[in-house]
């Protein structure tokens, strides 16, 4: 698919610059998620010690995705780039069940937060293509997705390792932004 | 006692480099000397067919021991000294001890408007200059060569 035709499809919205958020814990699969959006290789990613940063520019728009690291020691640091956010996705390990309370705790927060009131969020329920895998409606159902009013949500089951699901999330995605604006 | 802005100049490398087709994703061209070494300036033998992409990315990772508030880069392409494109990106915070990775992607220029490799040969140069706030942290030069 390539981040200049996502970019050039979003380009029909009103925005000049668009700023997408890519959170989640560690080992959730956002690194991988973000490079098979780009078509590039995913057989050689290691946990992210800070942030990946990819920019699109295409007739004067601007796309930002912002990955920024899960881990437990850099997540107090997420803090820093909340600001200006257009879109937060918010990936899953599906088949991480141990942690699927951890990591509804994490989101409840960052739903919270003031300078991301109001953003849209995506949530990749990542890793489908694992059979332990849990499915999208039962991560919704444990994240309590179902309560959030404040906003436009969305659940995509996705396998990032395969790209099944991913583009049906931008699809929402890019409905939302033009929403937005 | 060092100041603030030698722990983050000494604490700041840049790590590696590459061009990509961004079509496919496909590295192109990936840096092996270290690049770290400022004022140096580091050369990449590019394969020509890079000319013939679409669109290109071009990707840096970097490290920084010190956390920096208000980080910035300024990236220039540069055709024997004449400035042919350029970036700012303010990344803003960037934590301690962290490695970080930008990467940019752009359409090349029309075919019809695109100097043939034997013209860009040896001719271009990418200049990254990396910033905190006011503070020059690091400058990288790479010139390209077409083979």
């Amino acid at each position: 698919m390539g981040l200049l035709s996502l970019l050039r499809r979003i380009r029909g919205t009103q925005a000049k610059e668009l700023r997408i958020l890519l959170l989640g814990l560690d080992n959730a699969g956002k690194t991988t998620l973000l490079k098979s959006l780009a078509s590039e290789d995913i057989s050689h990613i290691t946990p992210t010690q800070g942030f990946n940063i990819k920019t699109v520019q295409s007739a004067g728009f601007h796309l930002n995705v912002w990955d920024i690291g899960g881990q437990r020691k850099i997540r107090p640091y997420w803090k820093n780039y909340f600001e200006n956010t257009d879109i937060l996705i918010y990936v899953i390990d599906s088949a991480d069940r141990k942690r699927l309370e951890e990591t509804g705790e994490e989101l409840t927060e960052l739903l919270e937060e003031e300078k991301l009131s109001g953003v849209p969020v995506m949530v990749f329920a990542n890793k489908q293509d694992l059979v332990t895998a849990a499915p999208a409606c039962d991560i919704a159902e444990g994240l309590n997705l179902h309560q959030i009013r404040d906003r436009e949500w969305h659940i995509q089951a996705c396998s990032a390792q395969t790209g099944e699901g991913v583009k049906h999330g931008i699809d929402w995605l890019i409905k939302a932004c033009s929403k937005k604006k | 006692m060092p100041s603030r802005a030698e722990d983050i100049m000494k604490g700041f490398s840049l790590n590696w480099m590459n061009l990509r087709d961004a079509d496919n994703g496909k590295v192109l061209w990936q840096s092996t000397d270290d690049l770290a070494t400022p004022e140096a300036e580091h050369e990449a033998r590019v394969p020509k067919k890079i000319l013939k992409c679409r669109a290109v990315s071009r990707e840096l990772n970097f490290s920084s021991k010190e956390s920096m508030e208000k980080f910035r880069l300024e990236q220039k392409v540069l055709f024997k000294g004449k400035c042919l494109e350029d970036w700012y990106f303010e990344f803003g915070f960037v934590i301690p001890g962290s490695t970080n990775t930008w990467q940019s992607v752009i359409e090349a220029a029309p075919e019809s408007q695109m100097m043939p490799a034997s013209v860009l040969n040896g001719n271009v140069l990418i200049e990254t200059r990396f910033f905190d706030g006011d503070l020059l942290v690091s400058t990288s030069k790479v010139r390209i060569f077409y083979v």
